[in-house]
C-alpha cells in the first residue's frame, strides 16, 4: 500500500520536474551549491580564479588566458551571438576541454554530476545568466547531407563572406589580416587552420563549424554571420538571382526601378525583424513566419559552408609515423622527381606531429606549426624527400621588437650521425643531440634554394659544417603551407655525415620555426624521434609473385568447391 | 591518440611555466568611464540655458602616427592615414573630446529619431568618436568594396562583432539596452581601425569639432558637474568642473587637457 503510494508521489515529482523543465528548455544545470563551488576551487581556480576573473596563479604563463567568467564571454556555444551558452554547451566544453590551449577536457578527472555542478557554479560569476528567457539557440534542424555540390556551393561562399580575409584563400590561417588580429584581452591570436580540423576549439563536426560561424566566437576576433550578414537577406535565391541582374544593368527601366525598390524594401523589412529580435521584442506571428522564411535562405547558405570548411580537413588528424605509417622511401630506378613533379602525388605523406619546445629557455608555449608531412624516393644513387608544413605566415628575416633578434621562419631535419645498430642501442639526445651528434639540414626561408649542413651536440651546441655535401634544395611558401624538396647523395665522403642504405632503419626528427610567433633559437617547435627507412629495392621476382599468388588461390578455392560438392554428394 | 598525448606530456612535465607577459590588458580601467545618473526623466525644457566652451591641448603636441596600412593597399592605402587617438589643432584645439552632464537627472527627451552613422571609408571610421542613444540604431556605411568587420568591445551591452562584406554598403546594428560608454569599435580585419562610442540615457552630451568647440543646448536652469572624456587625455572624473546655468543664459566653461600618464 505504502509501496503504491511511493511510487505515485515519486511521479508526480518527476512529472512537475519534467515541467519545470521544458520551461526551462535547454538548461539543466542544478542550483549553484556547495559541491560546485569545492570541485571548482580544486580543480579549477587555479587558472581561473577564486573569483572567476581568470587571474587564478598559473595564469599569467598562459596563452590564451583562461577565461574570464565575469564578462559571459564563451567561444564554444550553440546559441545566437550575444547570447550565454546554454548549460549543455559548458558541460560539453568542460569535458571535452579546448584543443590548442590549456584548457583540459574533465571526462575521466570529474564525474558528470561533478561537472554539472560546477556548471552551476560558474554560472554565478556573470549576472547575464539570471536573466529568466532562455538563451535563443541556432537551429540545426535543416542540415544539408555533406556532398560534392553542397561543397562546391559553399566554397563561394567561404570568398564572398569574407573568410578568405583572416583564414586564407584554402583556409591554412593564412589570411592577409591574420597576423594583425588579437582577442579582447589584448593578446595576439591567430585564425584556425580550418585543414586541421583537429585543432578546432569546439569540435570539427559539421554543426560544429555550422554554429560556430552563425554565433561567433566570443571573446575572438571571429565575427559571427547572422543572416544580414549574407547578401539579400529576405530575398529568396531566385528574388537575390533577379535583383543581381536588376543591378548590373546599367539603366532600368521605370518599371525595373520599381522592381529593385520592391526588393530593398523587403529586404529592409528582414533586417528590421532581425534587429527588433536582438532588441528583445517579441514578434507577432506574421513577422515571425517572414523572418523564418528570410532564415531559411540563409541557413541553406550556412550548411553548404560548413560542408565547405568541413572538406578542408582530413576527417581526423593523421596517425603519426610510427608502425604502418612510418615514413618508406620509394625506390625507382632513373631520375627522382623534382618539386612539382607529379609522381609526388602517388605516394602518401608520412606525418609527424611537433609540440612546442618547453624543455629549455626559450620556451614556445603556444605552438603555431601543428607537424610536418613528408614524402621520399630512391635511386641507386641519390634520396629525394618532400618536406610539407603550414605556417600562417611568410617570414624572411625580420627583428623581433623586444629582443632584437632575427625572427626568420625555418626548419631542420636532424638524423644521427651513426645509425644506432638495432633497436635498443642508444640514440642521441632527441634535442639536438649530446653525448652523440646529430647530423642536420637547416633550411630557412630567405635562402630557399640552400641546405646547410650541421652537426650538433646540444640545442646550442651546434656548428656549420667546414665540408658542405652537394645538397640540392628548393622551398616555396604558397597558401600557408611551405613544401621543401631537398635531395642528397646516399653516400657522402665526410665522415660527418649520416650515410644511407637500403633496408636499414635510420632515426629522424624535425624542428620548425614560425618567425612571426617569436620563434628563434631554442624557442621552436620539435618532435622527438621517429624512423625512416629506404624501402628494399624491388626484384624481379616481386612481380612474378602476385599472378602466382592469384593463381594458386584460384586453384585452392576450385579445390575448396570440389571438397564442399564432395560432401554434399 | 595515445602517442600524442605522450610525447606532450613528457615535454609539459619537464618544465616549469615561465612565460612573459606579452600584452596589457586594454579595457579602460574604473576612472576611465563615463559617468551616469541614476534614472533620468524627459520633461519640456522652456527656458533652457546653454553650456559652451573649447578644449584645448597643453603640453608637447607628439607627431601623428602614420599607420602602418597592412592589407587592402588599392583602397586603404590611396591616402596616409593617422592615429586618431590625438588630433590638435589650429591654437591647440582638441578635437574628439566628449563633454557632458554628469549628475542631471530631468531635461529635454533623448531623440529616438536620430541617425547616428559610422562611415567606414578608405578603411578609417568616420567620425572617430560618436554618441548614441539608448535604443537607438546605429547605422555602419561601407563606402569602401572590401570587407569589414564591426567589433564593439561592449562589457554593460552585448558585445557586437559582425562582418559587413563589401556587398553591404548599410548595416544597422541594433540598440543597446543600457548606458555605456566609452566603447571602442575596431576592425579586426583592417586591425588599425579605431572609433570610440558613447551609450548616452540623456542628450546632454556633445563631441568637441576640429576648433576643440562644444555645445550644450535647452539645459534646465542649475548646478551642475561638467566631465570630459578624451581618449588620449582621460577624464576629469574625480574632480569635474561645476557650471551653474541661467533661464536663458550662456556660460562659458573651457578645459585644458593634457596626455594621461600612462
Ligand atoms: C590549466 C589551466 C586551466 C584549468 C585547470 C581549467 N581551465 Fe578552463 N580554460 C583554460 C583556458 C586557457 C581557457 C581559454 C581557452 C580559449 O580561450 O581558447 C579556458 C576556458 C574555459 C571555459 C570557456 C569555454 C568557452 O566556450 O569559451 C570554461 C567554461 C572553462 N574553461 C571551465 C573550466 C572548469 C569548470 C575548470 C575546472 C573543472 C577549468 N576550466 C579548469 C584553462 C584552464
Ligand atoms: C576577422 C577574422 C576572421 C574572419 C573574417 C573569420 N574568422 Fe574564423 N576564426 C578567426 C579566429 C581568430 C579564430 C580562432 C578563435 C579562437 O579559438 O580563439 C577562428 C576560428 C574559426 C574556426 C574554428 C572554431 C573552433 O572550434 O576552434 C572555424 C571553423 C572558423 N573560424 C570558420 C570561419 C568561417 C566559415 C568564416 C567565414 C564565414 C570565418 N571563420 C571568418 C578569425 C576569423
Ligand atoms: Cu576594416
Amino acid at each position: 500500500m505504502i509501496r503504491r503510494y511511493q511510487n505515485t508521489i515519486f511521479l508526480t515529482l518527476l512529472l512537475a520536474l519534467a515541467s519545470v523543465f521544458s520551461v526551462a528548455d535547454a538548461q539543466n544545470a542544478p542550483e549553484a551549491s556547495e559541491e560546485g563551488k569545492r570541485v571548482y576551487e580544486k580543480s579549477c581556480a587555479h587558472c581561473h580564479g577564486t573569483e572567476g576573473r581568470g587571474d587564478g596563479s598559473a595564469a599569467e604563463n598562459l596563452l590564451p588566458r583562461p577565461r574570464d567568467f565575469t564578462r559571459g564571454l564563451y567561444k564554444i556555444r550553440s546559441t545566437e551571438t550575444g547570447q550565454v551558452p546554454t548549460d549543455q554547451d559548458l558541460f560539453d566544453i568542460i569535458t571535452e576541454g579546448m584543443p590548442g590551449t590549456s584548457m583540459p577536457g574533465w571526462d575521466t578527472s570529474l564525474s558528470a554530476n561533478e561537472r554539472w555542478e560546477v556548471v552551476a557554479y560558474i554560472k554565478t560569476f556573470y549576472d547575464g545568466f539570471k536573466e529568466n528567457t532562455a538563451p535563443r539557440q541556432i537551429d540545426l534542424s535543416g542540415k544539408i547531407a555533406y556532398a560534392e555540390q553542397s561543397i562546391e556551393t559553399g566554397k563561394a561562399l567561404y570568398t564572398e563572406l569574407g573568410c578568405v580575409e583572416c583564414h586564407g584563400n584554402v583556409g591554412r590561417g593564412d589570411g592577409t589580416s591574420a597576423p594583425t588580429l588579437t582577442d579582447e584581452w589584448g593578446f595576439q591570436t591567430w585564425p584556425a587552420n580550418l585543414a586541421q580540423g583537429w585543432t578546432f576549439r569546439g569540435g570539427s563536426e559539421t554543426e560544429d563549424i555550422f554554429k560556430r560561424f552563425i554565433g561567433g566566437i566570443a571573446g575572438s576576433p571571429m565575427p559571427a554571420f547572422e543572416g544580414d550578414s549574407f547578401l539579400h537577406f529576405g530575398l529568396t535565391s531566385e528574388e537575390s538571382k533577379r535583383l543581381t541582374e536588376l543591378e548590373n544593368k546599367d539603366e532600368m527601366t521605370e518599371a525595373e526601378d520599381e522592381e529593385s525598390a520592391a526588393f530593398y524594401e523587403k529586404m529592409d523589412a528582414a533586417v528590421d525583424i532581425a534587429l527588433r529580435i536582438t532588441e528583445g521584442e517579441t514578434l507577432n506571428a506574421a513577422d515571425r513566419q517572414s523572418f523564418n522564411n528570410a532564415m531559411k535562405v540563409v541557413y541553406e547558405k550556412s550548411w553548404h559552408l560548413a560542408n565547405y570548411v568541413k572538406s578542408l580537413s582530413p576527417e581526423k588528424r593523421p596517425e603519426p609515423a610510427i608502425g604502418n605509417n612510418a615514413l618508406r622511401s620509394q625506390y625507382i630506378g632513373g631520375e627522382l622527381p623534382t618539386l612539382g613533379d607529379a609522381a609526388w602525388e602517388t605516394l602518401k605523406a608520412s606525418y609527424f606531429p611537433l609540440v612546442g619546445q618547453v624543455i629549455l629557455e626559450p620556451r614556445q608555449f603556444n605552438p603555431t606549426i601543428d607537424s610536418v608531412n613528408v614524402k621520399s624516393f630512391y635511386n641507386d644513387n641519390e634520396v629525394a624527400f618532400l618536406f610539407t608544413w603550414d605556417d600562417r605566415t611568410h617570414t624572411t628575416a625580420s627583428e623581433d621588437e623586444e629582443t632584437g633578434k632575427m625572427l626568420e621562419d625555418a626548419v631542420a631535419i636532424q638524423f644521427p650521425v651513426k645509425v644506432p645498430q638495432g633497436p635498443t642501442a642508444p640514440k642521441p639526445y632527441f634535442l639536438w643531440g649530446g653525448r652523440l651528434p646529430v647530423y642536420l639540414w637547416y633550411w630557412k626561408a630567405s635562402a630557399p634554394e640552400q641546405v646547410t649542413e650541421l652537426t650538433a651536440k646540444g640545442i646550442s651546441n651546434a656548428e656549420v659544417q667546414a665540408v658542405q655535401s652537394d645538397l640540392q634544395a628548393e622551398g616555396t611558401y604558397t597558401d600557408g603551407q611551405y613544401n621543401l624538396w631537398v635531395k642528397r647523395a646516399l653516400k657522402t665522403d665526410d665522415k660527418k655525415d649520416l650515410q644511407l642504405e637500403p633496408e636499414v632503419f635510420v632515426p629522424i626528427a624535425f624542428s620548425a620555426w614560425d618567425g612571426a610567433n617569436g620563434d628563434v633559437e631554442a624557442k621552436r617547435v620539435i618532435s622527438s624521434w621517429y624512423t625512416f627507412v629506404l624501402e628494399p629495392v624491388p626484384s624481379s621476382r616481386r612481380f612474378i609473385y602476385p599472378p602466382l599468388v592469384a593463381l594458386l588461390s584460384v586453384g585452392a578455392l576450385f579445390g575448396l568447391r570440389g571438397f564442399a560438392r564432395r560432401r554434399n554428394s | 591518440m595515445k602517442t600524442y598525448m605522450l610525447a606532450c606530456l613528457a615535454l609539459l612535465l619537464a618544465c616549469c611555466y615561465v612565460m612573459p607577459t606579452l600584452a596589457d590588458h586594454h579595457e579602460a580601467g574604473e576612472m576611465e568611464m563615463l559617468q551616469f545618473p541614476e534614472s533620468y526623466k524627459a520633461m519640456a525644457v522652456s527656458n533652457g540655458g546653454t553650456i559652451s566652451g573649447t578644449v584645448t591641448f597643453e603640453g608637447d603636441v607628439p607627431e601623428m602616427k602614420v599607420l602602418e596600412i597592412t592589407k587592402d593597399e588599392a583602397v586603404c592605402g590611396l591616402t596616409e592615414k593617422h592615429d586618431e587617438s590625438l588630433v590638435v589643432g589650429e591654437g591647440n584645439a582638441l578635437k574628439n573630446t566628449i563633454v557632458y552632464l554628469i549628475d542631471i537627472s530631468q531635461g529635454k527627451a533623448l531623440d529616438k529619431k536620430t541617425k547616428p552613422e559610422i562611415d567606414q571609408k578608405g578603411c578609417k571610421f568616420t567620425p572617430h568618436v560618436q554618441i548614441v542613444p539608448v535604443g537607438v540604431r546605429l547605422t555602419m556605411l561601407n563606402n569602401d568594396r572590401v570587407n569589414h568587420n564591426v567589433h564593439i568591445f561592449s562589457s554593460v551591452n552585448k558585445p557586437v562583432n559582425k562582418q559587413q562584406t563589401k556587398n553591404r554598403k548599410k548595416m544597422q546594428l541594433a540598440g543597446v539596452k543600457k548606458a555605456e560608454g566609452p566603447v571602442q569599435m575596431k576592425c579586426d580585419i583592417h586591425g588599425w581601425m579605431s572609433a570610440w562610442l558613447a551609450y548616452v540615457p540623456h542628450p546632454y552630451f556633445a563631441v568637441t569639432d576640429e576648433m576643440g568647440k562644444f555645445t550644450l543646448e535647452d539645459v534646465p536652469p542649475g548646478t551642475y558637474q561638467l566631465g570630459y572624456w578624451h581618449e588620449a587625455c582621460g577624464t576629469n572624473s574625480k574632480e569635474p568642473a561645476t557650471v551653474t546655468v541661467e533661464a536663458g543664459g550662456t556660460v562659458t566653461q573651457d578645459f585644458t587637457l593634457s596626455m594621461k600618464k600612462m
